[in-house]
Order: structure tokens, then sequence, then C-alpha cells
């Protein structure tokens, strides 16, 4: 990384964080798709309670 | 206070999921009656045998006016009584349960069917059991010596096959089968 020049640096610096973007939606969609599974795939096909 | 803008979306993404999670359990709670067993229903649990709910001949599967299936059970250490019981599949049943001595869980595996068995209190609650099936009915609280071994049975079987039991009504001739 301190072989990159200022410009470079700066580019990187302000342009979008798509990694982040990216994790944030990977991690997110898999948390919500795999509580969902476990709601209506496991849970209430094993008989609601109330 | 300075939040940096990634963490407030951070933050964002973390509070929607959460309330999707809450909107959706809130929405089954309140449209669909899904929801943890709540019941507040005393009762003496030192004399249930002169109860008229929960007296000898009453206990087991009985079939109501209505067509409800409710399902009475005594828990004492170290057992469930009756000992066996056959239900039927895809059909609401009612279970309502109590103590004649200290605190008791009932579980069955492989279903949502779960909750304490406090003295003094009965304990109800109502499922639907998909699955026919031998399923065993376990204490999952701790309440003595002999707890590992107090379970008894529910035999689960198809809508198609299953008959209402017949009420006994002599006194003291329950088998307990």
């Amino acid at each position: 990384m301190n072989e990159l020049s200022e410009e470079e640096r700066q580019k990187i610096i302000h342009s979008a964080p798509v990694g982040t973007w990216a994790l944030t939606l990977i991690v997110g969609l898999s948390m919500a798709a795999a509580w969902l599974f476990l709601y209506y795939g496991v849970f209430l096909p094993r008989g609601a309670i109330g | 206070m300075h939040i940096d803008p990634l963490e407030k979306k951070w933050a964002y993404v973390a509070l929607g999921i959460a309330g999707l999670f809450v909107g959706i359990i809130m929405i089954n709670a309140l449209f669909h009656g899904i929801h943890a067993p709540s019941n507040v229903e005393t009762i003496d649990s030192a004399s249930l045998h002169l109860s008229e709910e929960f007296n000898e001949d009453n206990l087991g599967v009985q079939v109501e006016n209505k067509g409800k299936v409710t399902v009475r059970m005594v828990a004492g250490r170290y057992g469930f009584f009756p000992k066996h019981i056959t239900v039927p599949a895809d059909t609401p049943l009612t279970f309502r349960w109590v103590s004649m001595d200290v605190l008791h869980g009932v579980h069955m595996p492989m279903t949502n069917l779960s909750t304490m068995i406090v003295p003094g209190y009965v304990s109800e609650l109502t499922t639907t059991l998909p699955k026919p099936g031998e399923y065993p009915l376990l204490c999952n609280e701790y309440c003595g010596m002999g707890h590992d071994h107090m379970w008894s049975n529910i035999s689960v079987v198809a809508k198609e096959h299953w008959s209402a039991p017949e009420k006994t009504s002599s006194k003291g001739d329950a088998t307990h089968e």
C-alpha cells in the first residue's frame, strides 16, 4: 500500500465502499433467510402454539 | 455525537432485520394466535382428586360438546397421568395440565409442545400435531431424584383413524393405560 501514489490513495478513500456494502448485504440477507427458514420451515410446521 | 455514515447504515440494516423479525412475530401473535402459552387459572393442587375437572375418571382425551378435543393430565413425581393417550393429527388440541406436587415441565420432542406446570395453576395450551407417530412426553423441569424417569407416551394417529374415547362413568375404574 505504501507504493500507492497520492492520487490513487485519494481515489480509494473517496470511492464508494463496495466491499462493505457487499458484506452488509451478504450477512444481512443470510441472517434474515436463516431466521425465516427456522420460523416458517421448522417452527410453524411443527404445530403452532396458542 | 458524530457517527460515521457507514456505521449508521450498518445500524439501519441491523434494526431493519430486527424489526422484520419482531413484525412477523407480532402479526402471528395478534392475528393468528401463535404465542407462548399463557393461562392464569388457579387450582388447589392438594385436592385434585376431589376437583370435578381433574379427578381420576375425567383425565385423558375428551371431545367437548362443540367437537373441541381437550386433553387433561396430572403431573406428579414421577409421571404424567394417564401414562398413554391417543390423539388425532391435524386437529386443534387443547392440553390442560396440573401438578399434584412440585414444579414440573412438559415437552414433546419434535413438536412445539412445551410449557411449565406450576403447582396451584392450570397450564393450558392449544396446538396441532401435524405428523402421526409415537411421541414421548418428557418432564423438562428438574423435579427430584426420579426426574429423568418422568415421561409418558402420546400416539398421534391420522384424523380418519381416530375415534373419540368413550367417557368412563364408573368411579375408581380408570385404568390409566
